[in-house]
């Protein structure tokens, strides 16, 4: 397991800056903004403590550009919230269980997060369901946000870190079924310039999907880029595409 | 410099010395410093663009680390009140709260601290031409109103467009009916829409600033109960002298500064003293 987890040091590597660079960020979206939907118009946001404020546009065009290039690279090299959901996958109990039509089903769930949070954005104007903290020390303001905010934006912040900590049971299941942001990058990866994919050499053998922390197969829904399975499959049988040189 | 009989360093001298002096006469003598002190500060949100240099300039000068918080009055209110929070420090927004904390004997005592300003803010250059509140109400005019933000910003701009006599029309008017000023003001500043009824304070933000045109509101429009702060010792003040101290600071010219560039009108001023009387902050 942690031989696995240590696998791809250049990923760890990644994720560990950007854990340093966005992870406060992260921090904030979660548990002190008081907005609807967290992370974007942070610009203007009362909360003026958010390093959010200056790295919200920065962040949106990386995440974009990375999604035509790279897919969900995102997701699997830069999200903060993705190497919390890998930590906390490393033991999962139901590691391999949740298969076939019942994951299919569970994947529409970060499309219809996506879709609610799209609402929440563009036509409710993006309410403010908590009071914002403007400055103050961490925890104590994350302490006040719980203890003033609405009931809907505890019953929010309780269904995130609840999708979160599943990840002890199902792993990634935030990541894979609840993400909006993955399910935005999910669409856009399907015109990515680059991406693992299988080629001639795949047998199906799915060692892959057994592998791979998001229960996937290399460029089918869910693959995170992260390249894991490039070093576990013995047939040789993953590849780095390119649609640049291929057309 | 010596063309008008005055040495540049005659002037550099003499220029120094006065800002010396003046400074020596704005900011309250520290006779000692607070090292490895501490001191939990707690604030109306609003106050906090004033706040974070004036405390930056207390810790220089005494070395004492201070802990700010800066939200709604009313929620810190409500935690202070029902006693699930401490500070040692309250500049609440609202002169009842101050009161009832001092009732409660949860505040030992308090000061005028600042007075908040409401005008009608416009796109720099007022393209609409918006002459007075009035104008919010005309056929034509686009308005922004934040009726769901917390009450300074939301409930009081609209009393004030009651009492303007224009509130049913700038409603009618409004292009953005938003529960965050911030937020909302955004719009105006990108010129969607031609005026709203704002704190003084939001154009001073770093976003906002030198974006907008503001225009006066007659004062018998603005409802008393946000406008004026205050700033009290909390009785779980480990450091009397040190609170003392801190309040001393923020009250000086030094402090009051920071207040003055963030939008509102300093207790120590001529106006702030009219304005005390007026609505009588006063700790009795």
């Amino acid at each position: 397991m942690f031989k696995q987890w240590f696998g791809n040091r250049q990923r760890r590597l990644v994720q560990l800056i950007s854990l340093g660079i966005i992870g406060e960020w992260s921090f904030y979206g979660i548990f002190r903004c008081p907005f609807a939907v967290p992370y974007i118009g942070c610009g203007n946001c009362p909360v003026i403590q958010c390093p959010g404020r200056n790295l919200w546009m920065w962040g949106w065009i990386v995440m974009g550009i990375s999604a035509v290039l790279f897919g969900r690279v995102f997701c699997g090299w830069i999200c903060p919230g993705g190497l919390v959901s890998e930590i906390l996958s490393m033991g999962a109990f139901f590691k391999n269980k949740i298969n076939g039509i019942v994951s299919s089903l569970f994947r529409a769930g970060k499309y219809i997060v996506m879709a609610l949070s799209l609402y929440f954005f563009f036509v409710a104007n993006n309410p403010r369901w908590a009071i914002p903290i403007r400055t103050g020390e961490f925890f104590k303001s994350v302490g006040l946000t719980f203890e003033h905010a609405d009931p809907i934006w505890i019953y929010k912040t309780m269904a995130v870190l609840i999708a979160v900590g599943i990840s002890i049971l199902v792993p990634m299941f935030w990541c894979r079924f609840c993400c909006p942001t993955g399910g935005a990058l999910e669409l856009l990866s399907r015109f990515s310039l680059f991406a693992f994919t299988k080629n001639k050499k795949c047998t199906a053998c799915d060692q892959c999907i057994r592998k791979c922390t998001m229960e996937t197969r290399p460029s089918e829904s869910n693959c995170v880029q992260c390249g894991d399975c490039s070093d576990f499959c013995k047939l040789d049988a993953v590849t780095w595409r390119s649609r640049i040189r291929s057309s | 410099m010596k063309k008008n009989g005055v040495s540049r360093r005659q002037f550099l001298k003499t220029g120094g010395l006065a800002l010396g002096a003046g400074l020596a006469s704005a900011s309250p003598a520290f006779p000692q410093t607070y090292a490895q002190e501490s001191l939990q500060v707690w604030s109306c949100g609003g106050l906090a663009e004033a706040f974070e240099p004036a405390n930056h300039e207390f810790e220089k000068l005494t070395k004492a680390s201070i802990a700010y918080t800066g939200a709604f009055a009313g929620a810190l209110g409500k935690s202070l009140l029902t006693g699930s929070a401490r500070t040692e420090i309250f500049g609440p927004r609202v002169l009842e709260l101050a009161k009832k904390l001092k009732a409660q004997g949860k505040m030992l005592w308090f000061k005028p601290l600042c007075f908040t300003q409401y005008v009608v803010a416009t796109p720099k250059g007022n393209p609409a031409g918006i002459e007075s509140i009035k104008d919010m109400g005309k056929t034509g005019v686009k308005t922004i109103l934040t009726p769901e933000a917390s009450p300074p910003g939301g409930k009081a701009a609209m009393i004030i467009l009651k009492k303007a006599g224009v509130e049913d029309k700038a409603r009618a008017n409004a292009v953005l009916v938003g529960d965050c000023v911030q937020t909302a003001i955004t719009d105006l500043v990108q010129g969607k829409a031609d005026a709203a009824v704002i704190e003084k304070r939001i154009t001073r933000l770093p976003q906002f600033r030198g974006k907008l045109d503001t225009l006066p509101i007659p004062e018998a429009f603005i409802p008393p109960v946000p406008v004026p702060f205050t700033i009290g010792i909390m009785k779980w003040a480990k450091n009397r002298a040190l609170a003392e101290a801190f309040v001393a600071f923020i009250l000086s010219d030094q402090g009051q500064t920071w207040f003055h560039r963030a939008g509102f009108i300093p207790a120590q001023t001529e106006e702030g003293e009219r304005l005390t009387k007026k609505y009588g902050v006063m700790d009795v």
